[in-house]
């Protein structure tokens, strides 16, 4: 009987007219933007590689510890074709120095490209599934049990001895599996144009990735049609409920994802927040100034100016406070590089030595100290609104999905802060490789006159995405939420349904 | 004709459609009043402080010295924010707020240069990690809400009325088709523009009662002409769905066909060229810029290195000097210029591949009605490389004024130092130009006309071919 049912109406939904244009619009839109998405990826890894070798360089042009350029370039996500998230947005481009303890905050693009373009919106896959797959789905579903009613098939199929849950189940299996095709079509389509480009390189644990996206898709799919079968459960006429669906699905896809962010502003004035702990971060570091001034004071061969009293032939030093407001950035910045001294200053060389000795494991703790008051104010300021922001979001399934997918691609927040978290233990192993090397107190640390730095022994920065269960677990409570909700809904349509009179 | 407008009419009022428009529609447009009622006070506050800055630092400087005025130049200037913010917010965080004329470079004391001019950028998505979402600005509002109720109210007016059989009655009287037609756009028309217009009237009512913003008469001449292109927009989907509604049997097919056609249009087409205009017009290399600034600069300092670096304070030293200083600046101001115009054109041909979509036109429109936007920064762009013009003019006129002087501008042993009264140095203010909006916008308008006719054309055509 179910598969007498099941039969009829995948036929009468395949038949359609609908099924044509869903199958063609999502194969038309799903593969013209990913071939766009391809290029697009491929330019920004393109960009990264050339980006990692010229650090590389810079690292390798460094003659003394103190001027080292060390920058890291944060690969672009190959998932975030899926999913853009935050991957595209945020900086890319780090800079590891020792005495600033590095966060998504501080890096920088390091393609510095036309800021207009900036205006124009992107888009990824998983935009057009919200759009297109939420609206197909509504248009399948608004008719299947207002349509049999208005046209009396309803009462017909009722009158043989099926339970009404067994239509419902029917239904909803065979629209499912209608809206099915044009999705993994369309998915299937879309994988292989990205596995025949010559950049992407997917890991097993990437398809795993790929394979929860569209496990959510499909979750999102059918909220989407079980809202549409509510609403034709609950209406008497087919345009009435086609009416109700558009306007439903406009305010849950379109207006609601962008009225609520548009409408909750941080509780807290952040800029008073900001100025304030910014000056404590500065008075830290007029503390640190003081001492460093001092050390310069008591040791008379250094007088105020380490560099100051040798003469040196060719080179530069410099020092000064970088400073950054709006993200609560100040920090002491200083570096030497001497070619060479015009005749022996050995004792003079040892002091500086000294100075070294004592200055920047000063610096280090400085950095940490700052860094301790820093760090759970810029979760204040920036991370919380944005948790606060995506929790609103939620109460629309377009923003349920949206968080799930992302979440599973990587290119979350939390995504992001593993990359940087990974930066600061690299920082750390930095700091370590320099303790052991006795790197502060060397001639080396500003002075390339006898020996230069060999950069090539330094721990190199390795970046692994987060383990794909990770991912899973971020991804977990939203797709759980969205699971209920399919629940939910599908208990609220058999509800009506029943207690219906035809 | 009338009466089949208002037949469509009561009939539109008494639906279930018609009561969701009214209550969407209201719940957005008051919602922008609050956000805009909510930010722009700080907008204006934040450009009012920036603007007294100014000015104090440009009467400092102008009661200490003409030569430090000359040398430190007018500082930043600021954009003005538009009383019509909430109409079209058109990217305005992703553009600079200020054109910076002021930062000489410096060596030392003797070795200052003259200031010059030059663009920041900014970048708020750096520290932004909140999630995307679209401003909910008019814009977004006409868009795509109300291009979606349009083509909610049309897409049964024809096929409907063929399906319940009323059309080949209503045929049957002596009226022109082509009456018909028009009697039902305007039908429909009359139906959306009233919960349009009770929105936008509620939204500027909240907006014009709050005491600290005003609408000038200037702003309220740029909502009627808002309000206008937003009627012709509407209409263009009004056609649209007149014109599938003849040609399609079934209202539930019409209704699917239009919807993904809408899809298609309004959601997706920007979206995708927007992501594709990347590849057809490769940005300049910053590169290759750094390297044309590094041999640009290399060949003025070895043409000027010997006359220039030296201890002597004589007349010749001078002169080369003030020559050089403002070959330094010019040279500076050049490569910035050179560099955002490439900047621009790059964007201005992104620009016009997305203007294939009639919500792109729609939003260009607005955006440049409502002094926000791409083409506004242009014009502030504009009005600040004038006012450097201008203040320049202002420093020579006013050395050669100093008897003293050696009218070498830009170094302190060639120039005037007496102080000269602040309310003598030309001010900057930022304007908008009604005239200049309408000249770049009016092949947008034209093209948006162009459409609704096109349709419309069609529909008649299709409507007069019917069979009924």
């Amino acid at each position: 009987m179910m598969l007498t049912l099941i039969r009829r109406e995948l036929l009468d939904n395949l038949m359609t007219f609908r099924f044509a244009v869903a199958v063609f619009i999502m194969l038309f839109l799903v593969v013209a933007n990913t071939a766009v998405l391809i290029k697009d990826y491929e330019r920004r890894l393109a960009g990264h590689k050339t980006e990692v070798q010229k650090s590389r360089k810079y690292m390798l042009d460094g003659k003394t510890y103190s001027v080292g350029e060390l920058n890291i370039d944060r690969p672009p996500n190959p998932l975030s074709i899926f999913n853009a998230g935050l991957d595209k947005r945020l900086g890319n481009e780090i800079w590891v120095y020792y005495g600033h303890v590095p966060t998504l905050w501080d890096a920088e693009k390091h393609s510095s490209q036309n800021p207009f373009m900036n205006i124009l919106s992107s888009i990824d896959i998983v935009f057009i599934f919200e759009g297109v797959l939420s609206l197909l789905a509504l248009i399948f579903a608004y008719d299947t049990l207002a349509g049999e009613y208005e046209r009396g098939t309803l009462r017909l199929v009722l009158t043989h001895p099926v339970s009404r849950g067994y239509i419902l189940v029917a239904k909803y299996i065979s629209a499912m599996v209608c809206l099915l095709v044009p999705l993994l079509m369309s998915l299937i389509l879309a994988m292989f144009l990205l596995t025949t480009s010559a950049s992407f390189s997917l890991s097993m644990p990437d398809f795993l990735r790929i394979g929860g996206i569209i496990f959510a898709s499909i979750a999102y799919l059918s909220v989407f049609y079980l809202i549409g079968m509510l609403i034709s459960a609950m209406t008497r006429r087919t345009s009435t409920a086609l009416m109700l669906s558009m306007f439903v699905w406009g305010f849950l896809v379109l207006v609601y994802p962008n009225m609520i962010v548009a409408v909750i502003q941080p509780s807290n004035p952040p800029e008073e927040r900001r100025a304030s702990v910014h000056n404590h971060i500065k008075q830290i570091w007029e503390e640190f100034e003081r001492e460093r001034k001092q050390f310069l004071a008591t040791d008379r061969h250094l007088e105020g100016d380490p560099y100051g009293n040798m003469r040196w032939r060719g080179g530069y030093n410099f020092e000064h406070f970088q400073d950054k407001a709006s993200v609560l950035q100040h920090y002491y910045y200083a570096g030497a590089e001497i070619d060479g001294f015009h005749e022996e200053p050995e004792s003079q060389a040892l002091h500086v030595q000294n100075y070294h000795r004592f200055l920047v494991p000063l610096i280090i703790d400085t950095a940490e100290r700052t860094w301790r008051i820093r760090e759970p104010v810029l979760e204040e300021l920036f991370i919380l609104p944005a948790t606060i922001d995506r929790a609103w979001l939620r109460l629309s399934p377009t923003g349920i999905y949206d968080v799930a997918t992302q979440a599973l691609a990587g290119t979350d927040l939390q995504g992001m802060q593993d990359f940087f978290t990974a930066v600061q233990q690299h920082r750390q192993s930095v700091i370590d490789y320099y303790y052991d090397k006795n790197a502060f107190g060397s001639r080396q640390w500003f002075s390339a006159d006898k020996e230069t730095v060999d950069w090539r022994t330094l721990p190199q920065f390795i970046f692994q995405r987060s383990d794909i269960s990770l991912n899973v677990q971020r991804a977990l409570p939203d797709l759980f939420l969205l699971l209920t909700l399919n629940i939910v809904l599908f208990i609220g349509v058999f509800l009506i349904f029943v207690r219906r009179e035809v | 004709m009338w009466h089949i407008t208002k037949r469509e009419i009561y009939d539109n009022l008494n639906s279930l459609r018609f009561a969701l428009t009214t209550v969407l529609l209201l719940a957005l447009m008051l919602t922008n009043a609050i956000v805009h009622l909510r930010e722009h006070p700080n907008r204006v506050e934040k450009y009012n402080k920036a603007v007294t800055a100014y000015q104090n630092r440009l009467a400092s400087y102008a009661n200490e010295s003409l030569y430090l005025l000359a040398q430190q130049g007018p500082g930043d200037l600021h954009k003005k924010p538009s009383p019509l913010h909430f109409c079209a917010e058109g990217g305005d965080s992703f553009l600079s707020g200020t054109v910076n004329a002021g930062d000489p470079f410096g060596y030392s004391e003797d070795m200052t240069g003259v200031w010059k001019l030059s663009y920041p950028s900014v970048t708020p998505n750096l520290e932004n990690v909140r999630p995307d979402a679209i401003k909910l600005d008019w814009g977004f509002i006409i868009g795509y809400v109300l291009s979606l109720v349009a083509l909610l109210f049309t897409f049964d007016i024809i096929s409907g009325e063929r399906e319940r059989g009323t059309l080949r009655l209503m045929l049957a009287n002596a009226i022109p088709r082509h009456t018909v037609l028009i009697g039902k756009f305007l039908g429909a028309l009359i139906s959306v523009s009233i919960p349009f217009m009770l929105s936008v009237l509620m939204n500027l009512l909240v907006i014009s009662t709050a005491s600290n913003l005003h609408l000038n008469a200037e702003a309220w001449g740029r909502l009627g002409i808002i309000f206008f292109i937003s009627i012709l927009y509407m209409s263009l989907f009004l056609v649209l769905g007149l014109l599938v509604s003849t040609r399609v049997r079934q209202s539930a097919v019409s209704l699917v066909v239009l919807l993904l056609v809408w899809v298609t249009l309004v959601v997706f087409m920007p979206n995708t060229l927007a992501s594709m205009t990347g590849e057809f017009s490769p940005s300049m290399l910053s590169g290759e810029f750094w390297k044309r600034y590094r041999q640009l600069h290399q060949e003025l300092d070895e043409k000027y290195e010997d006359r220039v670096w030296t201890d002597e304070s004589d007349t010749k030293t001078l002169t080369a000097r003030s020559e050089y200083f403002a070959k330094h600046a010019a040279l500076d101001e050049r490569l910035n210029e050179d560099r955002l115009s490439l900047q621009i054109d790059q964007f201005r041909h992104a620009r016009s591949i997305i203007r294939v979509s009639p919500v792109t036109i729609v939003q260009h429109l607005l955006e440049s009605f409502a002094g926000t936007g791409f083409e506004r920064h242009l014009q502030f762009v504009e009005n600040t490389q004038r006012y450097a013009l201008q203040f320049r003019e202002f420093i020579v006129d006013a050395d050669r004024a100093d008897p003293e002087s050696l009218h070498l501008i830009g170094v302190r042993e060639g120039m005037s130092e007496k102080p000269v009264s602040p309310k003598s140095v030309p001010k900057f203010e930022d304007t908008l130009n009604l005239n200049e909006d309408f000249n770049t916008t009016a092949m947008e308008l034209l093209l948006l006309v162009l459409f609704v006719m096109v349709l419309m054309s069609a529909a008649y055509l299709a409507f007069v071919r019917v069979e009924v």
